[in-house]
């Protein structure tokens, strides 16, 4: 890839273009830093423009999102690089770093394509739409999302069997299969990490059947069925596309567990699960959601009064773990747990199952520096050296954190990190010798 | 009002239960025990009891003695407050609680102790032999007869009265009302119970476990009947020479599979042994190892200028029964099959 190097110069990287990166990387831009704004995925906005409302005020997600994210996009200070992996960030000397970012091809020439999607139309391949957490599928040549940044399309060359109808169909010609990645070398003087987080994998959890059973889903499986961009434009069980009328929720499902390695709280799940029961309820009037819950944690801002309000909307509150889940032959599912309150065993049968899978840490957070700089905490998230003093300090002078790369959080928390790590990206700059 | 009571933890871990206040209430392990029922649901009732201290609700519950610890709530315990082997030291706690003499708490909770115990009686048998001369002819002739003695004895001293002090904490003190009639029609489930051990059938894990058990159990019922009942060691007979060969070739080679099961520590339930698990294992392999071995000596005529074979095989055998049967490990075996026929009689 020799031939491939590009080299360029900007004040700040920021690793990571969701909702925390790209509010540090605007806050960064507005005060007239020149910003290189990193994101591995196809699409910036990260997970947050995938979720269908937010908690405790049940605004539409997409729509907070959406503009963010095109003046992200339309800023002259930013510099968004999408499909980069960033592979090797080496500090020479204070406000001095050196990068290598690695861009995959996308064989689509981003800034002649017009979204047009007639590449999609033709490309004969379908595979699942990780977009839509495989529910549904999409084609090998797609646009990621309808509302994604940049709308430009992508070919996915793993499943593309090269057979030439998105290229004869495009009418700007824009689909060049020849592309190669291409290899940027960038000085930079400060870097913020805003990795985020991994959902947990319910495979790791198997009496719970998730993969097994076709009607246990994930809680982000969920929320795509809930958001404004939903696939089936109603809430359907995959097993059989029947419209659930029983559902239930199993909070901390690879949270506070140490048996797969996750002891700690997810700080998310209690909430983003109270929210999807109200939207469940406004979604399918007829259905009883229950909720199985260890504690109901609704310790921030308007949360215990969203709590409430679900009660009252008659969302049913179990408290006791589910410790197993059997499918019957109709698909129906029985969980067994125990009622705490009533010390007793019992089984209740649910046509649907959500897990409210928490968050797990990123691990390519600590990959970009040599080995053991970036100091991670005991859960794998970016270690904050001075967390009471200066959260967004990790153990390497000019780097900060924003977001979920230093541990579960929700989005105001986030946006808030954010905040404080531009700010300390700013000063750090200012205070050049 | 209920006290609270925090050094009852603390008594429990000379039992060997580990961190259970570690547990954050979330049912896990109640509801991965595929023994749990709505009318008996443990283990975390049990782990609430302990942290609390509410040793009068556990006296008077069956619930430890309906665990058969495959381990299931170990392994999904989020917390790893080890429900399994909390189970365990409760049924080592409540076997002291219902031994009237205390020696039980005293030999759980003391390694001294046992070992002191264990010498005393190794002293008096070496002590008898020197008195006897070491004439081997009387030796075993007292051995033979100490048996029969010690076993009525111990059954009548010891566990008899401990058995009933059992009922009064699970019938009489919680004030149940048991009809006479079901006392006849639950021995049924007594007998089946104690010579089958079949509710660990309902356990997750594979029932290997409970086969190598239930084989084990007609060894050593085996054993014992052999060399009291039909005199074994004197025996002429070809039947009862045999027999006594195969009881105790199972004794010494099921305790080698339990005792390698409990070194490799593959099971949730071998992997925090205690020394009186230890004992009981090593005991009933040196049983049988012994009672081989002088059988077979006396078969091939050499036990005469062996008499310390005899003398070792006594030890143990003295130690056995005097020990470890009335106030060890060996109890489970009246315990828990008199726990499924409580549990019978006033559910009935």
């Amino acid at each position: 890839m020799a031939e491939n190097i590009e080299t360029a110069s900007y004040d700040a990287l920021v690793i990571g273009a969701g909702i925390a990166g790209g509010e540090a990387a605007l806050n960064l831009a507005n005060n007239g830093f020149k910003v290189l704004l990193v994101e591995k995925d196809l699409s910036i906005g990260g997970k947050m423009i995938l979720l269908s409302k937010v908690f405790p005020t049940l605004d539409c997600s997409a729509c907070i999102t959406t503009p963010k994210v095109s003046e992200i996009s339309r800023h002259p200070g930013i510099k968004i690089f999408t499909g980069t992996e960033v592979k090797k960030i080496q500090k020479k000397s204070e406000n001095n770093f050196e990068a290598i970012v690695v861009k995959a091809p996308r064989y689509v020439i981003e800034e002649d394509c017009t979204g047009c999607q007639l590449c999609e139309q033709a490309c004969p391949v379908v595979v699942r739409d990780q977009y839509q957490y495989n529910l549904v599928g999409r084609k090998a040549a797609f646009i990621p999302f309808s509302i994604a940044s940049p709308r430009v399309a992508a070919i996915d060359i793993e499943n593309c069997t090269l057979c030439g109808a998105c290229e004869k169909v495009c009418p700007t010609k824009c689909i060049d299969f020849t592309m190669e990645a291409v290899e940027h070398h960038v000085n930079i003087g400060t870097v913020i990490v805003a990795t985020g987080f991994r959902l947990f994998d319910p495979l790791k959890i198997p009496r719970y059947g998730y993969g097994l059973y076709k009607n246990v889903l994930t809680s982000m499986e969920m929320e795509r069925q809930l958001a404004p961009t939903r696939p089936f434009n109603t809430v359907l069980r995959p097993g059989d596309g029947k419209v659930p009328d029983k559902l239930a929720y199993v909070l901390c499902t690879g949270s506070r567990d140490a048996t797969v390695g996750n002891p700690i709280c997810s700080q998310i799940c209690c909430m983003y699960s109270i929210k999807q029961a109200q939207l469940l309820m406004g979604a399918l009037p007829m259905a009883d959601v229950t909720i199985y819950y260890l504690n109901i944690r609704s310790f921030g801002k308007g949360f215990e009064e969203f709590y409430e309000q679900a009660k009252g909307m008659g969302v049913n509150f179990v408290k006791g773990k589910i410790g197993k889940i059997t499918e019957k032959e109709n698909g129906n599912l029985i969980l067994r747990y125990e009622d705490i309150n009533e010390s007793v065993v019992k089984e209740s049968e649910h046509d649907m199952v959500i897990l409210s899978v928490g968050v797990m840490p990123n691990p390519d957070a600590g990959g970009f520096f040599g080995e053991g700089e970036l100091k991670l905490d005991p859960f794998s998230f970016v270690h904050q050296t001075d967390l009471l003093g200066s959260p967004p300090e990790t153990s390497i002078r000019g780097v900060f954190v924003a977001g979920t790369a230093s541990g579960p959080m929700d989005i105001p928390d986030s946006i808030l990190s954010a905040g404080a790590a531009s700010s300390e990206a700013i000063s750090y700059l200012n205070r050049k010798q | 009002m209920t006290a609270i009571n925090t050094e009852f933890g603390k008594e429990l871990s000379k039992f060997g239960a580990f961190d259970f206040n570690a547990c954050y209430n979330c049912g896990t392990c109640t509801a991965v025990c595929s023994l749990s029922t709505e009318e008996d649901s443990f283990p975390r009732e049990m782990i609430r009891f302990s942290v609390l201290g509410l040793e009068d609700e556990i006296k008077c519950s069956l619930k430890p003695w309906l665990c058969y610890y495959c381990g299931e709530c170990t392994t999904h315990c989020p917390q790893t407050a080890e429900p399994g082997e909390l189970m365990m030291s409760l049924r080592r706690w409540l076997t002291s609680v219902y031994d009237w003499t205390g020696l039980s708490g005293l030999l759980y909770r003391s390694l001294p102790a046992t070992i002191t115990a264990m010498t005393l009686t190794a002293l008096a048998v070496i002590a008898y032999a020197f008195y006897s001369n070491l004439e081997l002819e009387k030796i075993m002739h007292t051995g033979h007869i100490f048996e029969m003695v010690a076993i009525a004895s111990v059954f009548a001293v010891i566990l008899l009265p401990n058995l009933i002090r059992m009922w009064y904490f699970i019938i009489l003190k919680p004030g149940i009302r048991v009809p006479f009639k079901n006392y006849a029609t639950g021995l049924l489930d007594l007998i089946v119970h104690m010579f089958t051990q079949k509710r660990t059938l309902g356990c997750d894990d594979s029932q290997v476990r409970w086969f190598e058990h239930l084989i084990l159990v007609f060894g050593y019922l085996g054993l014992l009947f052999t060399t009291i009942f039909l005199d074994w060691f004197s025996s002429e007979s070809t039947f009862i020479i045999v027999l006594g060969y195969v009881v105790s070739i199972i004794i010494f080679t099921v305790t080698v599979i339990f005792a390698s099961e409990r070194i490799s520590k593959k099971r949730e339930s071998t992997r925090k042994s205690q020394p009186s698990d230890w004992m009981f294992v090593a005991w009933l392999f040196m049983m049988g190892l012994s009672a081989f071995a002088v059988r077979l000596f006396i078969d091939l005529g050499i036990l005469q200028s062996n008499i310390w074979l005899y003398l070792a095989h006594m030890i143990i055998l003295v130690q056995w029964a005097l020990v470890i049967v009335p106030f060890g490990k060996w109890t489970h075996f009246l315990y828990r099959s008199f726990a499924m026929y409580f549990d019978a009689i006033r559910k009935d």
